[in-house]
């Protein structure tokens, strides 16, 4: 009976929270992105009275919202692909081979994530155009964003290849296989669910970031979050900036789902029965 | 002809020699067995055969060629992995086809060799499965016939029943000395399984802290065993030290023991005046005899379905006998003696 009252009380909580984080702020802000111009939403309308898509139409036409979303879709993947790059060799080095110290590398590698965004962005920028990338403001940013998330890349792909299983290598080696082959056959299968998890990360990641996107890039960069800021400050019009979150959130949530998905159903394939 | 020659071959890892100057032959169709507790270099001397270590000196030959430094991959050898490390993404016909895919074999090369070995083994069933939807047993045939598939000059074998059930080890122990003596294969078999080295070798290296104790057929090793971790590790066997007393006859001894003088039959001398010698407990042989008499309490006794152990103790030295009667119930002391042909000279006392 205890129990039971536990559990329910545990499944009405996570509710709860779901509510509280995900239902409400998205209700409103797709609510307040059809609210149509000729009408506020003032308080005592428990709907928008009026509703359309003219802010989107007009957000899409008049604003900066096209470049945004085309450099913010430019710049994540390559984002994730660079960091997953830069990430292979250390990962490698610590899911693979032996030598002393490992651990304490581990937790180094790990420690950039303590140091909050914003300083680090406003340190990192320095850098930055001392190496003379303020010229070149998407691959400052895509270079920033790629050091940034570095730590998860490194860390992901350091558990995947820990997963990859020396005697299946030996096995392929021993039956004649190229180092190419060997990595197909051996290496591949374990790190795919990494490398996938690793770029949707990124990805996610470097869509949402602010800090350095800004910091580098205004005025004449644009992303997404940017975009978003600008439309929070001193013309803060509330439908607009749902308008942009929604962009902003959606095919994060979607990317999410497929995740999840997809790290579930790694898993059956990397053992091979006993042993 | 030799298949394999290995030559004085040492592998040392930093200050730790794992194998130390161990030299043998495997000939055409023969089935060699390493066999030795945990840790005494069998693997490590298995992956310096297969190429994956190579040795800090001596030499290695497949086939009369020198190939102490070819690496695996170019190496006539194929392996059984203990975990069987079949590729869990590939359906059962792709891991058996996977060597040949290396060596690029014609499409109907490989269809005729798979074939083959995919009824040898009884997979033709199976052959569209994954390796995790099949059992143990199936893995483990899948595991050696991709080794097969490839025709290599020896097969390697890593402990590959360890995982699996001891009714099925028996079939699989058939098995797997069926196929190599189909196709003459040269063998090399690691295990730390007494019973399963007896069962499947002609020869059997018994190793020893990276050493060869001994070698010889299971016969030869299991009755004349030449040391105390021979006797100990083969079979049971009770352990006694004893100094010689005398000469009897040719090749009989008189020597002196914890538990009484014996009077010892053996085709070779003593190695030392000290010594340690050893009987097996089953050859106790009941009720008192002409020689080697002994009469002792039973402290305990273990039934084991089709003989019972009993532990005998004479003046603080436990002795094992190996009773094969039933109605034993009433027994507290024993009647028995040992044949001088059961007992053997082990080596010296240090
Ligand atoms: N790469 C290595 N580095 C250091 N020591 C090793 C290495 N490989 C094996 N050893 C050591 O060599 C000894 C023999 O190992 P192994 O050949 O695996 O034994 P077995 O197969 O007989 O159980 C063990 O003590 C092991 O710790
Ligand atoms: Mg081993």
């Amino acid at each position: 009976m205890k129990r039971f009252s536990l559990n329910k009380m545990l499944v009405w909580s996570l509710f709860g929270i779901c509510v509280l984080w995900l239902v409400i702020p998205f209700t409103l802000a797709i609510l307040w992105s059809f609210v149509d111009p000729s009408e506020p939403w003032t308080p005592d309308h428990l709907l928008p009275p009026v509703m359309s898509f003219a802010r989107w139409e007009y957000l899409w036409e008049h604003s900066s919202l096209k470049v945004a979303m085309l450099n913010s879709y430019l710049l994540a993947p390559s984002a994730a692909l660079l960091t997953l790059t830069l990430a292979m060799p250390t990962a490698y080095a610590l899911g693979r081979l032996h030598f002393k110290g490992k651990e304490a590398v581990k937790l180094l590698v790990l420690l950039p994530l303590v140091v909050p965004g914003f300083v680090t962005a406003i340190f990192f920028t320095a850098i930055l155009f001392q190496m003379g990338l303020h010229a070149w403001r998407f691959g400052a940013i895509l270079f920033a964003h790629s050091i940034l998330f570095l730590p998860y890349a490194i860390r992901i792909m350091s558990v995947s290849f820990e997963q990859v299983r020396q005697n299946h290598i030996d096995a392929a080696r021993d039956l004649g296989a190229t180092p190419f082959a060997r990595w197909k056959v051996a290496y591949f299968p374990a790190l795919k669910p990494g490398v996938m998890a690793t770029l949707l990360i990124v990805f996610i990641y470097s869509i949402e970031e602010f800090a350095i996107a800004f910091i580098v890039g205004s005025p004449n960069f644009t992303t997404i979050p940017t975009l978003l800021f600008t439309n929070l400050g001193a013309n803060f019009i509330r439908p607009n900036a749902a308008v942009i979150s929604l962009i902003l959130v959606v095919p994060n949530v979607v990317l999410m789902l497929f995740l999840e998905r997809l790290l579930k159903s790694a898993n059956p394939a990397l053992s091979s029965g006993k042993g | 002809m030799n298949t394999v020659s290995v030559q004085n071959v040492s592998m040392r890892f930093g200050d730790f020699t794992a194998v130390d100057d161990v030299s043998f032959t495997v000939a055409d169709g023969e089935f060699v067995t390493l066999l030795g507790p945990s840790g005494c270099g069998k693997t490590t001397l298995l992956n310096v055969v297969s190429g994956f270590l190579q040795p800090s000196a001596g030499k290695i030959e497949i086939g009369g060629v020198d190939v102490t430094f070819v690496p695996p991959e170019k190496r006539d050898t194929a392996m059984c992995f203990q975990s069987y490390a079949l590729f869990p993404h590939l359906s059962v016909a792709e891991n058996l086809q996977f060597g040949l895919k290396q060596k690029r074999l014609p499409a109907a090369e490989r269809k005729q060799r798979l074939n083959d070995v995919a009824e040898k083994l009884d997979l033709v069933a199976q052959l569209e499965k994954l390796p995790n939807q099949l059992s143990g047993g199936q893995q483990q045939r899948v595991a050696l016939g991709r080794a097969l598939t490839m025709r290599p000059s020896v097969v390697l074998f890593d402990e590959p029943l360890s995982n699996l059930d001891a009714k099925l080890r028996e079939s699989v122990r058939l098995e797997i000395r069926k196929i190599q003596a189909d196709y003459n294969l040269a063998a090399i078999y690691v295990t730390h399984d007494q019973g399963e080295a007896l069962a499947m070798s002609d020869r059997i290296l018994i190793m020893r802290n990276g050493k060869i104790e001994q070698s010889g057929t299971p016969t030869e090793i299991y009755n004349f065993p030449q040391t105390s971790f021979v006797a100990d590790f083969i079979g049971d066997a009770n352990i006694l030290d004893a100094t010689i007393i005398g000469q009897e006859s040719e090749d009989f001894w008189r020597v002196s023991t914890e538990i009484g003088e014996l009077l010892v039959k053996s085709d070779t001398p003593p190695i030392a005046k000290r010594l340690k010698i050893c009987w097996r407990p089953e050859n106790a042989q009941f009720g008192a005899g002409e020689m080697n008499s002994i009469e002792a309490p039973i402290t305990h006794r273990a039934f084991q379905g089709n003989y019972t152990d009993l532990f005998i103790e004479m003046n603080g030295v436990a002795q094992r006998v190996q009773w094969r009667r039933s109605h034993l119930e009433d027994i507290t002391s024993l009647s028995m003696n040992i044949r001088p042909e059961d007992i053997i000279f082990l080596e010296a006392m240090t």
